[in-house]
């Protein structure tokens, strides 16, 4: 202490001089950055940003100067050190590599324009080639300075997060463009008709007698027959308006050989024709089938007169008719089909995934209705208010293309000794109901939460016991049942049921703060899979490593924390769209915060939905498992950001509710 | 002898400055100069311009000096020097901001437009106040410009023409010093690519044609 007192003289100046050059370059730095200022004033984020904010970026942007031709920054350059803004010059963005990402391929900047913002958000290297077309001044921000200012600016935050949004739009647009293509691919009259019609048809040899030509007709339930000879070459085709014609009304015996009765050289076309060629064919010489041969005309496929027809789109209104007037499984199951296609054809058409998966939901929805009036024919509740309900994603309108059932049932019943044998009836009933909603294409559920579990079949004041006993003690297996149930939603029946369920699960947990707080801390419990040094963690998942569950670790973290806000702010929707709407509107959240939270979950469904439908294999279960290196740079990008978004959200649960 | 020793010790401190004044002069006089053979890219230039209350730098006053760095061919708002001389209290601290300026300049090679105003006002000041004979490596943007752009100029003409010449915008008011002085440095990122493709691709090469085109067009 004594020491630091006693200073000699010329160390006293010597910090003087030190003194006076620092104050001399703390005035040279805040001229220069005057000058910057008066540039940024002139151009929009700058001049809607705060004085400080202003000061930030003027203190630390340095000035570049680019010669015409020069690349200023490209994806050979490394991850990306500087936000480049455009002071003078023009500078055009030209993607790199063959495939482009955006819909643009070039594009030409000017003076107050901004790039990369996507690579320098994300911290990459750039997707683009930026090259000074004209001699070009630039005003380039180190990274590490556009992190901060991104945090401390809402200005500049909203300007780049808005940019980054109309990339997700951009990159929705292509992927609906992939889809169409694929659409075409399989719907257009020009595909080849290898991929038409039946490609195994039944057949026999010529000399087969007519009696077990048509005995094989029977059983294959077939409505014509292909008569092949030993080297496979189709020589001729019999049906059924044959056996009117040719056989019953000729009276040719049952012992003739089929070649008697059949037509014979019918009409063929090779593989890589057309089903236009087909049509064509079929229109021209009056024929309903066309055999379809390899290069060797031996016999591969027959097309028929239907299998064309099948081939035009199927329409959303004709499904609604086929699901309402359908009298049995079978033709339900044909519907179920057509849901899955024309939901196809939906994605390809540019359909957003909120709209795409109620869309979904409301066609099941249909046909779970349907299915539910087709076994109330042997299972009658006459005189008892009761309703089917759904959970989890049904519950919530968020189904994608694989789904299993959720489901249970919830009844009156005044007469306590007749409960048990009123809820055995509809246990029978629920049974018969699940299996045929399986035979549909709904698997049964493999946790068992289904109508026909009597644990899940239960009376009014029963379901309102069993919440109260999740909320009251919310032990590990309440809240994992509370993700699933408290999003339910009635499929069929008394409305007023499932309303006071609702009204009963609301009050009870706004009046269970502690609830709510377990919930929170239960919805952290997975993280999205950001990496610290790389873009994804893909090891998550042992089984499968290289990939990303799309739902566990992408759109249940959105689902979860809407379903919290939502019984926090009373809402009673199941929808997490809906409810994050709504909920922020009760909360108070911005908007602009929200809908990027919402276009973050948005994309997350729409790769789900992609995924399953274009790289599910046909009668397989689709997963939600991705290999983010499959990804085109652009999708890769945005999901990163969407996965931000989550962890946006997920910060915001931990604040509000104050789990570490 | 005694001549000798005159001219040897021509720059040597003047008595009446402090001490601590002293040692920094002798300091900066020991810092090795700048190696001139490296390529403009590894090369610290420093732009600098003066505001003052006339041309003259024999009877007018110089009110301020704005200095910026061009390091990497790039401006760094971090490395820029402003002196406010007109404001300066007492004489003591208008040595210890010409000290500053020297540190911060740091024997990089300077860069004006016309040394001999610019550089007449600096070399009166130091040599009154600190007795320095202030003699940087200087680049004349004022007869380089003509000699690496005679697409735009060939003669030596005012810097408005030149700003106009480039397509800068020039700005509606009159420059402050440290306006000037980055508009300059603007325009010498614009050189040290020309002169690069010219092969003067070295701060000594620079230099040399600055000089040289100063002086042939002088004497021609």
């Amino acid at each position: 202490m004594i020491m630091s007192q006693q200073v000699r003289p010329e160390q006293q100046t010597a910090a003087a001089i030190a003194e006076v050059e620092a104050e001399s370059r703390k005035e040279g730095r805040r001229r220069v950055a005057g000058n910057t200022i008066a540039f940024l004033r002139n151009h929009a984020p700058f001049n809607k940003m705060a004085a400080d904010a202003l000061q930030h970026f003027a203190e630390r942007a340095q000035i570049a100067f680019y010669p015409a031709g020069s690349e200023i920054v490209g994806p050979d350059s490394g991850n990306v050190r500087f936000f480049y803004l455009i002071e003078s010059g023009k500078v055009q963005a030209r993607q790199a590599g063959e495939v482009t990402v955006t819909e643009y391929s070039i594009l030409s900047l000017g003076a107050g324009e901004c790039f990369p913002i996507g690579a320098v958000t994300a911290g990459r290297p750039s997707t683009n080639i930026y090259l000074a077309i004209e001699d070009t001044f630039c005003y380039q921000l180190p990274a590490e300075d556009f992190m901060i200012l991104m945090a401390t600016s809402p200005e500049f935050n909203l300007f780049c997060t808005q940019y980054i949004a109309s990339l997700l739009d951009q990159s929705r647009r292509q992927l609906q463009l992939q889809f169409a293509q694929k659409a075409s691919e399989q719907q257009t009259l020009n595909s080849p008709l290898i991929g038409i019609g039946s490609r195994s048809p039944v057949t026999v040899t010529p000399d087969t007698p007519l009696r077990k030509a048509l005995e094989t007709m029977s059983e294959a339930g077939i409505g014509s027959l292909v008569i092949a000879g030993e080297d496979g070459r189709p020589v001729g085709i019999f049906t059924r308006s044959d056996l009117l014609d040719r056989v019953v009304l000729a009276e040719l015996p049952l012992t003739a050989p089929v070649s008697q009765a059949m037509s014979p050289a019918p009409f063929s076309l090779e593989e890589h024709a057309t089903a236009y060629d087909a049509m064509l064919a079929m229109a021209s010489q009056g024929i309903r089938h066309v055999m379809v041969t390899d290069a060797e005309g031996r016999l591969t496929g027959v097309v028929s007169e239907r299998d064309l027809f099948a081939l035009q789109r199927v329409g959303l209104r004709q499904i609604r008719q086929s699901i309402d007037s359908a009298h049995n499984v079978e033709a339900l199951q044909q519907s179920a089909g057509d849901v899955r296609q024309l939901a196809f054809n939906m994605l390809a058409q540019g359909v957003g995934a909120e709209q795409l998966t109620q869309f979904i939901s409301a066609l099941n929805d249909a046909l779970t209705r349907r299915v539910i009036q087709l076994n109330l024919e042997n299972h009658s509740f006459e005189g008892i208010d009761w309703a089917w309900l759904a959970f989890g994603s049904e519950g919530r309108d968020e189904q994608t293309f694989s789904t299993d059932q959720d489901n249970g049932i919830v009844f009156e019943c005044a007469d306590k000794a007749a409960l048990d044998a009123l809820r055995q009836r509809f246990l029978a009933f629920a049974l018969d109901v699940n299996k045929d909603l399986d035979r549909c294409g709904f698997p049964l559920c493999k946790g068992n939460i289904m109508a026909s579990n009597p644990q899940w079949c239960l009376t009014l004041d029963e379901w309102k016991e069993q919440f109260s006993s999740w909320i009251r003690v919310p032990q590990p297996e309440a809240l994992l049942n509370a993700t699933i149930f408290f999003d339910f939603r009635p499929l069929f029946g008394k409305v007023e049921l499932t309303e006071a369920m609702r009204r009963h699960l609301l009050i009870q947990t706004q009046s269970n703060p502690m609830f709510l707080r377990a919930m929170a801390h239960n919805a952290l419990d997975v993280e999205p899979p950001l990496g610290k040094l790389r873009d994804f963690l893909t090891d998550l998942e042992p089984d499968h490593p290289g990939k990303i569950d799309l739902k566990k670790y992408g759109s249940r973290i959105f689902v979860d924390v809407a379903r919290i806000y939502a019984l926090a702010a009373g809402v009673h929707n199941t929808n997490s769209v809906q409810r994050l709407r709504i909920a922020s509107q009760r909360l108070s959240i911005k908007t602009e915060e929200i809908n990027a939270v919402l276009e973050g979950l948005d994309f997350i469904q729409l790769l789900r939905l992609q995924h399953q439908y274009l790289e599910g294999e046909p009668g397989r279960q689709g997963d939600n498992l991705i290999d983010p290196e499959k990804l085109n740079e652009l999708d890769r990008r945005i999901l990163k950001e969407s996965f931000r978004q989550a962890r946006k959200i997920q910060t915001r649960l931990k604040l509000d509710y104050q789990v570490n | 002898m005694l001549g000798l020793k005159k001219f040897l010790f021509k720059n040597a401190s003047p008595a009446h400055l402090p001490d601590d004044i002293k040692a920094a002069l002798e300091s900066w006089r020991s810092q090795p100069v700048t190696a001139l053979d490296e390529a403009h890219f590894h090369t610290r230039y420093v732009v600098i311009d003066i505001a003052s209350t006339g041309m003259s730098p024999e009877t007018d006053e110089l009110l301020g000096v704005a200095a910026a760095a061009v390091r990497q061919s790039t401006i760094l708002p971090d490395d820029a020097m402003f002196l406010d001389v007109e404001s300066a209290t007492d004489a003591q601290a208008l040595d210890r901001q010409l000290v500053a300026l020297l540190q911060f300049a740091a024997r990089s090679p300077l860069v004006t437009y016309h040394v001999s105003y610019v550089g007449g006002f600096l070399q009166r000041l130091f040599k009154e106040r600190l007795g320095v004979d202030f003699q940087p490596q200087w680049v004349d943007l004022a007869w380089l410009l003509p000699a690496l752009f005679a697409d735009k100029s060939t003669s030596v003409m005012p810097l408005d023409q030149w700003i106009a010449a480039f397509g800068l915008d020039e700005g509606s008011s009159r420059r402050s010093a440290m306006e000037n002085t980055l508009m300059l440095a603007r325009i010498f990122q614009m050189l040290l690519v020309r002169a690069n493709g010219k092969g003067v691709d070295t701060a000594a090469k620079l230099i040399d044609e600055s000089r040289a085109s100063s002086f042939l067009r002088r004497t021609h």
